[in-house]
């Protein structure tokens, strides 16, 4: 028999007992309804007259306009208040910091309107007023900070792309870890490991719960997308399908090097009280990736910081998708960092694996990696 | 055969085993005996490549024993464990198609043994749902599903009612008398002495016995000879200085003499004194045996 037929035995034998258990079907239902539930409740939530804009008038419109914008608003479903400001200067940095959403400017030599926004994109309300200016000339649109049309779109999906990430990789990088425990726990180890060498049984383990988490992900990801096109809350990018495929490849990277950590680290445990202590360093280093992905990536993606993390592997999972989905990384950023992530983690197959070899048939407390390593039998 | 040769092993300060050596012929009930922490488990553990021995080979039918070979071995450890959420069938068949059986070949297997084992009405139910003695019957499932050329099983009697000891042991020998080799571990010295053929006894690492019971006990140079007199207790003896009386129950004396004792001259003896109801020589039992090897 064949050593890859052991490791594709062990992996299905993860993929049916943990598939079917009430736990992976309970938290795949939950998490989908937790993403529709984000798509559709704020549009269901938002009915007519929900929201209300607050819109800056500098000078004097023409008669009537207050009425007609009241009107208008009404009919749209939208509730404008109105406020005199001073001047342009004044008003500026009030939509900046969005205390106002728009502002018209009328010039008192009679001129066309000016209308200045944040974004042209939120704008409805430039409709609005356009309608209830009765006098002919549309008026001009003036943005404060013009953006890529899709800049809106790549930020919403690498901010979620990361979240996704950190939650997939450690959810299933979890299970691996309290699978590695369990079977120590059960002593079922020392039959399993009277025919299938330790590696093949943790590479098994890693696999076939891999292979859940790419399904869960994936059912994620189209639920979100589909979902979140038919609601209208975005429109897709002409990026989805490289960020869709960056997510993908960086999920089976990420939980490669992460859940083949956490298997090593558990087999140093001998009962499941110890596992979350023997992860420590493991989820201390994803948490620290997670957050620097989140407050420093995001909002610099081409900086030197997150250029530099791109090449350490236990936080390029995370910044590579996110630089990449907001179009911040060359490619050859990412070949290089893949390949980096590549080579940890089977150094960590290797490394660890001999630890594992050495640590799962010690049932006896909790196990110095020293001396794992030492009992070793290779 | 099971060959063991020259099997070493420390760890740290402390010898596992130390030169172990002994063979264990299919067909024959092996008893493998010796006190806690004289080197049983590591054995197994070697045969099994789970603990890499510092020195010496294990060998089956001439050959290194490697994974290929290990795939036709049964196993039973001594620290129990099965998956416990998982069910009984689909875990027996889990087990044999690691030992190389095709899915199919696996399933069939599994329904025989578990019919064998009278768990057929459990097949679907999870393994923690049945009962400690039941868990047991899956374990033996486990070491024998895959039908093995042999079977190592580290106390495989422990924690067994006397029904499941009459089982065990009627598998057992139908696996040996089926061309098996069947080694097992054991603290039950009489059980062991009451199925098995041959014995392999080991006391810190070292194998101080091993052969066929009988021979072992044959070759023994002391012998227990139980006298009764009627009437008469231990009185028969009192010229006899140089006799050790083990155990005395009213007129029934148990003596330890050696092989070579003049039992015509015992006789006259204990025919002199009275009525002689019991006069009975026999080698010493496996368990005095095992004392006597182990604390040598």
């Amino acid at each position: 028999m064949s050593r890859w037929r052991a490791v594709w035995l062990v992996a299905r034998r993860e993929i049916f007992e943990r598939g079917r258990s009430r736990a992976f079907i309970l938290s795949l239902g939950l998490t989908l309804a937790l993403i529709l539930g984000g798509i559709f409740l704020p549009s269901i939530l938002a009915g007519p007259g929900a929201s209300a804009e607050k819109l800056g008038i500098v000078g004097t419109p023409p008669a009537g306009f207050q009425v007609r914008l009241a009107l208008i608003a009404y009919q749209a479903g939208i509730e404008v208040s109105t406020e005199t400001v001073a001047d342009v200067a004044s008003g500026e940095p009030r939509l900046l910091d969005g205390s106002l959403d728009g502002l018209l400017v009328v010039p008192a030599d009679g001129n066309v309107p000016t209308f200045v926004v944040k974004k042209a994109q939120d704008s409805q309300l430039a409709q609005i007023i356009n309608a209830s200016l009765s006098t002919g000339p549309a008026l001009t649109l003036r943005e404060l900070e013009p953006s890529d049309p899709n800049g809106d779109a790549s930020f919403l999906f690498a901010n979620v792309g990361v979240i996704l990430l950190f939650i997939s990789i450690f959810t299933f990088g979890t299970w691996v870890l309290t699978g590695v425990v369990e079977e120590k726990q059960s002593r079922v180890v020392e039959v399993v490991l009277s025919t299938v060498q330790p590696r093949d049984l943790l590479v098994g383990k890693v696999l076939g719960i891999g292979l859940l988490g790419l399904v869960q992900l994936v059912l994620m990801v189209a639920v979100g997308l589909v979902a979140g096109t038919a609601a209208g809350r975005f429109t897709l990018p002409p990026t989805t399908l490289p960020t869709v495929a960056m997510l993908l490849l960086w999920f089976i990277l990420g939980y490669a090097l992460y859940s083949t950590a956490l298997g090593v680290l558990g087999a140093l445990a001998s009962r499941m009280e110890e596992a979350s202590n023997a992860s420590s360093p493991v989820s201390i280093v994803a948490s620290g990736a997670y957050i620097f992905s989140l407050l420093v990536a995001l909002d610099d993606p081409s900086g030197t910081a997150a250029r530099v993390a791109t090449f350490i592997p236990p936080v390029a999972p995370m910044v590579v998708p996110l630089r990449a989905a907001l179009g911040a990384i060359e490619p050859w950023e990412i070949v290089l960092s893949a390949s980096l992530t590549a080579a940890t983690i089977w150094a960590l197959l290797v490394f660890g694996g001999r630890v594992y070899s050495g640590a799962v048939l010690q049932t006896a407390g909790r196990i110095k990696l020293r001396d794992a390593w030492r009992m070793s039998r290779r | 055969m099971l060959e063991i040769k020259d099997l070493a092993k420390r760890y740290g300060n402390v010898v596992a085993l130390d030169g172990a050596s002994f063979e264990a012929r299919p067909g024959r009930l092996v008893g493998f005996l010796g006190p806690n922490g004289s080197g049983k488990t590591t054995t197994m553990r070697c045969i099994f490549g789970l603990v890499r021995p510092d020195a010496g080979r294990t060998l089956w039918n001439g050959a290194p024993i490697d994974r290929l070979a290990r795939l036709r071995f049964g196993y039973m450890p001594e620290q129990r464990g099965l998956y416990p959420r998982m069910r009984v069938a689909e875990q027996l068949s889990y087990f044999a198609q690691h030992h190389g059986m095709s899915g199919r070949d696996a399933d069939a297997a599994t329904k025989r043994w578990l019919e064998r084992l009278g768990l057929a009405d459990r097949a679907a139910s999870k393994l923690e749902e049945l009962s400690h003695g039941n868990q047991q019957r899956v374990q033996l499932g486990a070491a024998l599903v895959h039908d093995p050329e042999l079977l190592i099983l580290d106390e495989p009697f422990s924690g067994l009612d006397p029904i499941g000891i009459a089982t065990m042991s009627e598998i057992l020998r139908e696996r040996a008398a089926a061309g098996v080799g069947v080694v097992f571990s054991s603290h039950q010295l009489d059980l062991v002495e009451d199925i098995c053929e041959d014995v392999v006894i080991i006391a810190r690492g070292r194998i101080v016995a091993h052969g066929a019971i009988d021979e072992l006990r044959a070759a023994s140079e002391r012998r227990h000879l139980d006298v009764e007199v009627e009437g008469a207790g231990s009185g028969w003896l009192d010229g006899r200085p140089d006799m050790t009386i083990v155990e005395e129950k009213g007129d029934l004396v148990r003596l330890l003499v050696g092989a070579d004792a003049d039992l015509a001259a015992l006789l006259a003896a204990a025919t002199a004194a009275g009525p002689v109801r019991r006069f009975s020589f026999q080698p010493p039992a496996l368990s005095e045996l095992f004392m006597e090897v182990v604390q040598s």
